[in-house]
């Protein structure tokens, strides 16, 4: 298969080696072309994030250096000493460059498992590789295959699902709670920047209205004309707990700025209508005791930290079914890049004119038996020569260009546009 | 086999396989076969009611009148409230606890579906029809208010955990479920109060006087007047949510007891046929 990925991740190198990769790369340099011209390589694919940098490449035949080459290329970039960087680097092959392909773009090797940009960016390094005329048929194959097993696993696996951030885990809460967080009020009480980035995750998706009340009143005033929003008299903030549906509250105040029972007299005031309080303050801010009241949620810091703890969890095991679909499809890969030898390319396309004659001579079996035995023979043999013929050219062409060398390109397309794969493998 | 009870059987098999479904996706925590369980319900639904445009067309009397046929009407509106309301709201996973309960209701009025049918003289005319239907379609409401409150107790509880759990990423909102209580009880009440009207007007023509101290009109009543005071309680003083939910399962838990205690020790001149 001659398949080479040469690369490293977070995993394997620390952040000062990565970042004299990436910084290399965007000076505006891309390796693509001086990967090519590497003797011996046909296709190549560059990948580079905050977290990894990975080459791909493949070789027309078994060229010893090409590894060593690729290598040299990357610490030249690095602009680093070789010890430093053999550390760092991992080599896969044919099958495991394919898992490990197919892990990346689904997520799997990230260092926030399941987070969505990966499968961009390496859509965004297919689409250079492409430019660059880096890739042929081979790599198109397999970067169109890692895009599928990358989507597969997002639908069939939960790995993307359940918030791993403190942020997000609140806003699936409120959804939990509100159900839509269209037209839903939100307080904050401190004008921090972790209220600040709480409040613009809660807008984001869909929050309607922030109030801002802080110990400083201009800084409430500050802060609430960036949101568009409505600033609240420091000492009304009880008050206003009759209006709002979400609070988050990060002052630096000694003691209980919501207590139990301006809390409940809001709910009284409010008719019970669901209220949920996120107190991200050390000390905190909200008297614990009012979760206990109906219809009011109250998390702190830890109790959010602690589901996206637990999330985090869920998803490592939702991974382990991921794995086993990389795995499921790059065996499917190997067995497609198998058929792609001239033989077995001429048996199939013979057998499937073989039943396409069979077929019709079937068909027309109501008028074919009006015939005497010799016609009927007469007309079968002609159906054969017609079809030998139609295939002769294509397969002489085969075997002549496997002769020459690769004839990987033709074997495809025959492939293709004769369906010998069956319709699943064409999409 | 006539068209009407192919249909009959179409739709209970239909009720078994969204039950099925919806429990598979709550086995496997994964809200997917829940969507394919809500179109196998609105098939199942589709098919009830074939089934009794076919019966009230073919047969011309009065389809409400039997045991039988008053579960699987009750059965009918239970599933198409929850339908009307999933068109509304992503309240999906609750179909997991309406499906079963139609299914078993179903069940149970398979038994003496299609037999045939021997209505008396004073069971016949207008007001039963309305005060039968009427009633029903107020107490299948009462039903589903019940169901969405147990669900809504589930995810209350959960939330208030505190921690990460599947259940509750797969269970409605507690805002879309305090919503279909509050709806449930806008229209039952209204819904039985008719009713019970229609029923007393009719009795006086045939007993001779609205009220008979008759251990199923005691229960109607009870039923009436409790969800009426949750009804005034939840739109003047604001009753809603945790308290809302808790009170409705306990009331319908409660008026369950009731009908069988009624039904085993009782004998009632209120019945069906």
């Amino acid at each position: 298969m001659n398949l080479i990925l040469i690369g490293m991740n977070h995993k394997t190198a620390p952040v000062e080696i990565r970042e004299r990769l990436s910084i290399a790369c965007n000076e505006g340099f891309n390796p693509l072309d001086e990967i090519k011209a590497i003797p011996g390589v046909g296709e190549a694919l560059y990948l580079s994030t905050c977290n990894r940098v990975e080459i791909l490449a493949r070789t027309q035949e078994e060229h010893p250096d090409v590894e060593e080459r690729l290598k040299d290329l990357i610490f030249r970039h690095g602009n680093l000493g070789e010890e430093d960087m053999a550390r760092c680097l991992y080599v896969y092959r044919d099958g495991a460059a394919i898992r490990h392909l197919f892990r990346v773009a689904a997520s799997l090797d990230s260092l926030i498992m399941g987070e969505p940009q990966i499968l961009g960016q390496v859509k965004e390094a297919y689409r250079l590789a492409v430019d660059h005329q880096a890739a042929g048929i081979i790599l198109n194959k397999l970067l169109h295959r890692a895009f599928r097993v990358a989507k597969r696993i997002r639908t069939e696996t939960g790995i993307a699902s359940h918030a791993v951030s403190v942020s997000y885990a609140a806003v699936e809460l409120a959804k939990k709670i509100f159900g839509t967080l269209k037209g839903k009020k939100v307080l904050l009480i401190g004008a921090g920047e972790m209220s600040e980035l709480a409040a613009r995750h809660l807008i984001k998706h869909g929050g309607d209205r922030i109030f801002v009340a802080n110990r400083t009143h201009e800084r409430a005033i500050q802060m609430a004309a960036d949101f568009q929003g409505v600033p609240v008299d420091f000492d009304d903030v009880g008050e206003s707990l009759r209006e709002v549906d979400i609070v988050i509250s990060s002052t630096g105040a000694p003691g209980y700025i919501l207590t139990y029972d301006i809390i409940a007299a809001a709910l009284k005031r409010r008719k019970n209508r669901l209220l949920f309080l996120i107190d991200i303050a050390v000390p905190r801010d909200i008297d614990p005791r009012a979760g206990d009241i109906d219809n009011v949620y109250l998390y702190n810091m830890d109790n959010l930290q602690d589901i996206a703890d637990d999330n985090m969890q869920i998803r490592r095991g939702e991974a382990e079914k991921g794995e086993l679909i990389v795995a499921a499809e790059a065996d499917r890969y190997i067995e497609w890049f198998n058929t792609l030898t001239v033989v077995p390319t001429i048996v199939s396309l013979k057998e499937k004119a073989m039943g396409i004659i069979n077929l019709e001579l079937e068909r027309s079996g109501g008028w074919l038996r009006n015939l005497r035995d010799e016609d009927r023979e007469a007309v079968e043999i002609m159906a054969n020569a017609i079809a030998n013929k139609i295939l002769h050219d294509p397969v002489t062409c085969l075997k002549e260009e496997s002769q020459e060398g690769s004839a990987l390109a033709y074997v495809a397309a025959i492939r293709r546009l004769f369906r010998l794969d069956g319709s699943r493998d064409n999409e | 086999m006539d068209i009407d009870m192919l249909l009959y059987r179409g739709a209970l098999l239909a009720y078994l396989l969204s039950t099925l479904t919806y429990i598979f996706s709550l086995l496997i925590r994964r809200v997917s076969p829940a969507r394919a369980a809500t179109w196998v319900l609105t098939a199942a639904f589709g098919l009830h009611t074939l089934f009794f445009l076919g019966q009230w067309l073919s047969k011309g009397y009065n389809p409400f009148l039997r045991v039988h046929d008053m579960l699987s009407f009750f059965a009918w509106v239970m599933a198409g409230v929850y339908l009307a309301f999933q068109l509304r709201t992503k309240t999906r996973v609750l179909g997991a606890f309406v499906s079963p309960v139609v299914f078993v209701l179903m069940i149970i009025s398979s038994v003496g579906i299609g037999g045939p049918m021997t209505v008396p003289e004073v069971l016949k005319g207008g007001l039963v029809t309305i005060h039968a239907m009427l009633s029903v379609v107020g107490e299948a409401l009462f039903a589903v208010a019940s169901v969405a409150g147990l669900v809504y107790l589930i995810q209350d509880g959960l939330i208030k955990r505190k921690k990460s759990n599947k259940f509750m990423k797969l269970f409605p909102s507690l805002q879309d479920l305090d919503r279909i209580n509050h709806f449930c009880l806008l229209w039952g009440v209204p819904l039985l109060t008719l009713g019970v009207l229609a029923g007393s007007i009719w009795a006086r023509t045939v007993w001779g006087s609205h009220w008979q101290w008759d251990p199923k009109q005691i229960w109607t009543l009870a039923a009436w007047l409790i969800y009426a005071v949750l009804l005034h309680q939840r739109l003047a003083i604001g009753w809603k949510g945790h308290k809302m939910a808790l009170l409705s399962v306990a009331a319908f838990m409660l008026l369950l007891a009731a009908l069988l205690v009624e039904k085993s020790f009782f004998t009632t001149i209120h019945r069906f046929y």
